[in-house]
């Protein structure tokens, strides 16, 4: 059995060094708006958790009565918007050029349970808001939960939400988008498909 | 060839300053996000409340309390997680998870607040006592003839009268429960935890406005599950949680919503979606469907145009990382 140390010093030397993080040349096919989306996504994750620390700070309902806080607000609902928008596109980007290809199917797999982790980490944002929205889709979420036995997750708990919203979702996130990102930068995006498909390729 | 090999090994590197990249787009999310928020600012709609609510549908909300009192509401014979009801029980998973978080909704949403209430009004105090003493059967009798009044009833005064009977003391403890909505006094009396001061839990307050005051509201219309619920803003004009699509989408489907267990299935089926999504490398012809469609063509149209023609695949690629940078 291979020594687990080396292993673990190998590949921390590899996600640890500035080489991995700090390129300066790139292949010439990863160019352009298209090689942009991920990092937009991410950027637009790092803005969320800034207007999130700030929501955080100053208390979960304060936009209710305090216009700066309620201007938090909205950077923190315009960056969850962007954060899909881009995520989509990236998730576009990625299919349609078959990004698992080379080794790279965990990458693809991290994005997808990235995007799959999102999804509660934004509706529990919903939850806490206290306004219309927040009201319905609590009582009306909650039976779909309870009808899969995941009834300990009570949506109509703003303090559970709070948590889930704030510590437990995001933290999640974090990781799953970390790990995302080292796979990206030390695999390096996939390269195009060859040119054409060679006679009987297909049937390989 | 292995759909995983299926890729070009010959290609150039090229200059790349990734910090300014990196800040380049944290910029562009910045300003976007900045310049949205100053003009369009957040939607937030005015929640339901119990007072409210209780204001301005007087009847209404007397015909939901004597739900809850005489159990035919929706969270009084809900089932687990709240109670031992069986109404909304969906599924064998749902009765195994238990009561965990329990309300009994007579005693939880109505009794409790109204005896808190006849501190400070000490006429509700012989009513609820009357109440509390009758055996069950003449609780019941007096339930059900006086959901018959209150079909017929008004609002008046300040109170709601209805046609003469024997309901007993329902008349007084609905109207002081209709004035205790009023008051705004109902939400903390619903929401109180007698262990603890903080007030995190506002789960009794969401389920006694879950059913008709929520479900029969005209603001959530647009809401409703049947009609794309969540992906609509509860303020028009606004985005919404629109990356439910796929789920929702589910949702309309009629055996989905006409099936006994509408919600867990959507969600089921939602997410065998997105294990599709997520195993597409490893599933036959998914995995090789975006080199027939050609879209990558437009998206690596300069690498193309300066390599028109492929060099053959290498026999061996170990782990496809050699170029990676």
């Amino acid at each position: 059995m291979a020594n687990w140390t080396v292993t673990s010093k190998k590949m921390l030397s590899e996600v640890m060094s500035a080489e991995t993080w700090l390129p300066t040349e790139m292949p010439e096919y990863a160019q352009g708006f298209m090689y942009m989306l991920g990092s937009l996504t991410a950027s637009s994750f790092v803005v969320l958790v800034i207007s999130g620390v700030l929501l955080a700070m100053n208390g979960p309902d304060t936009w209710s009565y305090n216009s700066a806080m309620r201007f938090v607000a909205a950077t923190h609902f315009w960056a969850v918007q962007a954060f899909f928008f881009f995520m989509m596109l990236h998730l576009w980007r990625v299919f349609f050029t078959g990004a698992w290809r080379g080794g790279r199917g965990a990458t693809w797999l991290l994005g997808a349970i990235a995007f799959l982790i999102a999804i509660p980490t934004a509706f529990t944002g919903f939850l806490i808001n206290g306004d219309l929205y927040s009201q319905w889709n609590a009582v009306q979420a909650k039976d779909g939960l309870n009808a899969l036995g995941m009834g300990w997750v009570n949506l109509t708990n703003a303090g559970q939400m709070f948590g889930m919203h704030v510590v437990v979702l995001p933290l999640v996130l974090t990781g799953v988008i970390g790990l995302h990102i080292i796979r990206v930068r030390t695999k390096s995006v996939v390269p195009p498909y060859p040119t054409a498909p060679k006679e009987g390729e297909a049937q390989q | 060839m292995k759909v995983q090999n299926d890729v070009v090994k010959s290609y150039r590197m090229v200059p790349e300053d990734f910090v300014k990249h990196l800040l380049s787009t944290l910029v562009i999310v910045a300003v976007v996000v900045l310049a949205a928020s100053a003009l369009f600012g957040v939607p937030e709609k005015q929640p339901m409340t119990i007072k409210s609510y209780s204001t301005a549908h007087p009847v209404a909300f007397e015909q939901m309390a004597l739900r809850a009192l005489d159990g035919q509401g929706q969270i009084a014979d809900y089932g687990p997680p709240y109670n031992n009801g069986t109404a909304s029980v969906q599924s064998p998973m749902q009765s195994l998870v238990g009561v965990i978080h329990p309300v009994n909704a007579a005693t939880d949403f109505i009794l409790k607040p109204l005896s808190m209430a006849s501190a400070i009004n000490p006429a509700i105090k012989p009513a609820l006592t009357q109440f509390e003493k009758a055996s069950s059967a003449q609780q019941a009798r007096w339930e059900t003839r006086y959901t018959a009044a209150l079909a017929k009833g008004v609002y008046r005064n300040g109170v709601v009268v209805t046609p003469q009977g024997q309901y007993g003391p329902l008349p007084s403890l609905l109207n002081a429960t209709l004035a205790l909505g009023k008051s705004g006094l109902m939400s903390g009396a619903l929401t109180r935890n007698g262990a603890v001061t903080t007030r995190f839990d506002n789960q009794n307050y969401l389920l006694f406005l879950q059913g008709a005051p929520l479900q029969n509201a005209p603001q959530t219309q647009n809401l409703q599950g049947p009609n794309w619920g969540i992906i609509h803003p509860a303020i028009n004009g606004y985005p919404a949680a629109w990356w439910m699509t796929v789920p929702t989408w589910i949702y309309q489907w009629p055996f989905v919503v006409n099936s006994a267990a509408p919600d867990a299935m959507a969600l089921a089926i939602g997410f065998l979606f997105w294990l599709t999504l997520a195993l597409t490398p490893w599933i036959p012809g998914l995995n090789r469907l975006p080199r027939y469609l050609g879209i990558h063509r437009l998206i690596w149209k300069n690498f193309y145009k300066n390599q028109p023609v492929d060099t053959p695949p290498a026999k061996v690629e170990k782990g496809g990382a050699q170029h990676a940078s």
